[in-house]
């Protein structure tokens, strides 16, 4: 991450932010820090505690312990301002399927305060943007997975927030739809605002993101930009060249000489999750 | 349908299928709403039993006494409502539930025969089979004990009337799916259900109102029916008996094999069906709406509501939307002013012309105001209910759930008022107009109860959500905690209201009933904002409840 990055007030920081459910440590003293403007990618493996993380940071779900502040503000001491400042789209989408799609986009907008001409206006444009005004009668339940996308990540910008989270945006989107909604999130991010985004999509995460943490079991292994999150690996795996026995352990996912290593040769090696095929399901044609 | 040998591999997938349902419904009972499930379903099992064994008995007593009163030609009349019943009901049943899509099951290497003997097996297994089935068994037994010998040629009938009924509701229901498929065919078919359910209870008193005059417009349409009615399925299994009974054979093997003949077409219809199924074709899949150029969206602007903050007034549009869009809500709307008219014309005890409020026509208002707010309770005490997943929306929006929780209230309120107006102009139109005091009383009465119950149903929606879907029939209710609960309060607000009309009535003054009313219903709304003024805290320590439940799949 960058020095001036960090002196600066970072849109989202937490310390030590943990969440308990009952013996399970889903997020154990996570320390993160977005500065403004950020394209953000949170990554880990399944039940790593992402979910656990944006939820939290969005109001979904209460902390066991620890803080949060975003934009500088404390999220348990004034939630409802901090709500104005963000956009979410939480992992169900948080839709009404029995409205249509404009009516939800007005109901939204006028929940985070826009006057009637204005969430009519927006809700207008965002639906001609998202490609949504084909069937303009269409119940909201009754859009396919990919349009109640479109149309979640439309309410979670119609109030033009200072910060967006998105869990899983690009899951079961079409490429057309992913190429749209990458567009605005680049536009977004053009001016001023901040993505806190998680992903498993990691080539769409290494396209968009300038900066990305990842969690495993509960904790946060890495956090920087890729930059500098691809020299810390590479420095480790030149010092694992060195000891004795350890090439296999890079396997697969080294780069051949002279390129630089993919986001998901970094995410494998951070959380060790390659496996020697080989060796298991001999039976498999 | 040649090669229904079953094979070792048609075994095993026949068990492996049986297993996993099995399986699903072990699993279903890890949880408590599992359970829960299992139980109402008990009793839905217990519903339908008694339905089997009552109508059993009926038909084959009916039976018998056709019979035996040389009435054989009226065999019709009981096979044509077994008929009508095996095919309709699980159509109608299909508005309640989700289809399962067989479909599903090709993608393991089954073989056309057991996959036409999967689909006929398992889809089989529903009430209208195990009824019919019944009911038919009830008619043969009715048969043979007015007549022994001529069960011999009865009970082939039936069996043959009863494999016909199990392979047409399967073709029915394989060249309907596609169109039950769509969520709205479903809710229009739910709706019909209901009006199909409520017509049921005019039929007494329009039979008593029509029964004694001559109809000769019935009876000439009955007599033109009867030739085609002959040659239809009922009339066919009817017409093989009688015929035999006779001693006519020769006629009697004619319909029967008129029976087989309707049969095999069925057959060859599903076979036809289900073989395009099995060769790629999804019959559940509804097919994609065809969009033409669509001109510029002009979007409406939200409702502006004098007096009523931004937030508040865009959940009130928000849920009369929801409420004007689902039909089995709509339905039970209607239903104050539908229970008048029950009342208009079930008999009285000494006087007909008013029916059963002859004596009492000044109750009627009260009556159905009552009713109104009992129905009302289904939405209150779970106005979150609807709103599923939508629930993270007010989770993350910088709207408190105190005026969230007003704008549902004022949306009951102003649904109450429309159907308050509604009740009296049916129990004006139908009685007489309310006198002042008792129209006075039951404003200031439902008024005091309204407030109470928009208090504990702003708890209890935050206590015990669950999520319903307001579009499909039957599942609309609440959880069974605040079922409960809302029970105790409705005993103990009629509790008070009757003891404020008893006081009233001692003094032989109702207005004094609406005084009481009043100091009840200002006590009700300081107690109504206090709670009011602690949801958020209360909401905010339920998050992870509420989110769970109502975003469950």
């Amino acid at each position: 991450m960058s020095t001036s990055a960090t002196i600066a007030a970072p849109a989202i920081s937490t310390e030590h932010l943990t969440r308990r459910f009952g013996d399970l440590v889903a997020v154990q003293d996570v320390n993160l820090r977005v500065a403004p403007g950020q394209f953000f990618g949170f990554l880990g493996p399944n039940g790593a505690g992402k979910s656990t993380t944006i939820k939290m940071l969005t109001g979904l779900l209460a902390p066991t312990s620890g803080r949060m502040q975003i934009l500088g503000i404390d999220l348990t001491q004034d939630s409802v301002e901090v709500k104005r400042q963000i956009g979410v789209v939480p992992e169900g989408m948080a839709l009404f399927g029995r409205l249509t799609g404009s009516e939800y986009l007005n109901f939204v907008g006028r929940m985070y305060g826009l006057d009637r001409s204005t969430a009519a206006k927006r809700t207008a444009e965002l639906l001609d943007f998202m490609q949504l005004v084909d069937q303009p009668k269409a119940l909201v339940t009754d859009y396919s997975h990919g349009m109640q996308k479109k149309l979640a990540l439309a309410a979670a910008v119609i109030h033009g927030p200072k910060i967006l989270f998105l869990d899983e945006p690009f899951e079961g989107v079409d490429a057309i739809a992913s190429n749209t909604l990458k567009s605005m999130l680049q536009n977004m991010i053009a001016r001023g605002a901040t993505i806190f985004l998680t992903s498993h999509v990691l080539e769409i995460v290494e396209r968009l993101c300038s900066h990305v943490a990842i969690i495993h079991r509960g904790q946060l292994v890495a956090q920087g930009s890729l930059e500098e999150l691809r020299a810390g690996v590479e420095a480790q795996a030149a010092a694992a060249l060195t000891a004795a026995g350890a090439p296999h352990e890079i396997g697969a996912s080294a780069p051949a000489p002279g390129e630089k290593l993919t986001l998901e040769q970094i995410f494998l090696r951070i959380v060790g999750g390659t496996r020697r095929a080989d060796q298991e399901l001999s039976w498999l044609g | 349908m040649a090669g229904l040998t079953v094979s070792p591999l048609i075994r095993g997938q026949f068990s492996a299928i049986a297993r996993v349902r099995w399986q699903l419904f072990v699993n279903s009972l890890r949880t408590i709403r599992g359970r829960m499930e299992v139980v109402a379903r008990g009793f839905m099992f217990l519903g339908f039993g008694m339905g089997a064994i009552v109508g059993s008995v009926g038909l084959g007593a009916t039976a018998w006494y056709f019979i035996s009163s040389g009435r054989v030609d009226w065999l019709p009349v009981l096979l044509w409502p077994v008929f009508l019943f095996w095919q309709f009901f699980p159509v109608m049943a299909s508005a309640f539930t989700e289809n399962v899509d067989s479909s599903n099951l090709l993608r393991f290497p089954l073989t056309f025969p057991s996959y036409f003997l999967i689909r006929i097996a398992y889809g089989s297994l529903d009430p209208s089979t195990a009824m019919g089935s019944l009911w038919l068994l009830g008619l043969a037994i009715g048969i043979a004990w007015a007549s022994p010998a001529l069960f011999l040629t009865a009970a082939p009938v039936l069996l043959l009337f009863a494999i016909f009924n199990i392979l047409l509701a399967r073709m029915f229901f394989t060249w309907v799916e596609r169109w039950l498929a769509r969520r709205k065919s479903r809710e229009i078919l739910g709706v019909f259900f209901l009006f199909v359910v409520i017509s049921f209870q005019f039929i007494g008193p329009l039979v008593r109102h029509f029964g004694n005059r001559s109809q000769p417009a019935v009876s000439h349409f009955v007599v033109q029916a009867m030739p085609i009615e002959r040659l239809l399925p009922p009339g066919v299994a009817a017409q093989a008996i009688a015929h035999s009974l006779r001693g006519e054979y020769a006629f009697a093997l004619g319909s029967f094999a008129l029976l087989c003949a309707y049969a095999l077409a069925v057959l060859w219809l599903l076979n036809l069906r289900l073989r395009a199924q099995y060769r790629g074709e999804n019959l559940s899949e509804a097919m994609a709406r065809t969009v033409g150029p669509v001109a510029k969206q002009q979007i409406r602007l939200g409702w502006n509501i004098p007096g009523v903050p931004g937030p508040v007034s865009a959940v009130l549009e928000k849920e009369i939307h929801y409420l004007s869009r689902s039909g089995p809500t709509l339905f039970t709307l209607v239903m104050p002013v539908v229970v008048l008219l029950i009342f208009r014309f079930s008999p009285g005890k000494t006087d007909s012309a008013g029916g059963l409020l002859g004596h009492a026509s000044d109750l009627a208002f009260p009556i159905g105001a009552a009713y109104t707010l009992l129905i009302l309770t289904n939405l209150v005490y779970n106005s979150l209910g609807a709103d599923a997943a939508g629930i993270q929306f007010y989770f993350v929006s910088p709207v408190r759930f105190r005026e969230i929780l007003m704008g549902k209230n004022l949306t009951h309120t102003l649904v109450l008022a429309v159907e308050m107006v509604l009740v009296w102009a049916g129990a004006s139109l139908m009685y007489r107009p309310p006198p002042g005091d008792i129209l006075l009383a039951t404003f200031t009465g439902v008024f005091f109860a309204l407030v109470v119950n928009l208090t504990a149903g702003n708890l209890l929606s935050v206590y015990t959500p669950k999520k319903v879907d307001l579009a499909a029939l039957g599942r609309q209710r609440a959880s069974q905690v605040t079922a409960l609960v809302s029970l105790g309060i409705q005993a103990a607000v009629l509790g008070l209201c009757a003891l404020a009309i008893l006081v009233a009535r001692a003094y032989h003054h109702i207005w004094l009933a609406a005084i009481i009313f009043v100091a009840l219903a200002a006590i009700a709304i300081v107690i109504y904002f206090l709670v009011l003024n602690r949801i958020d805290a209360i909401v905010l320590q339920r998050r992870e409840a509420m989110i769970t439940e109502l975003c469950r799949a």
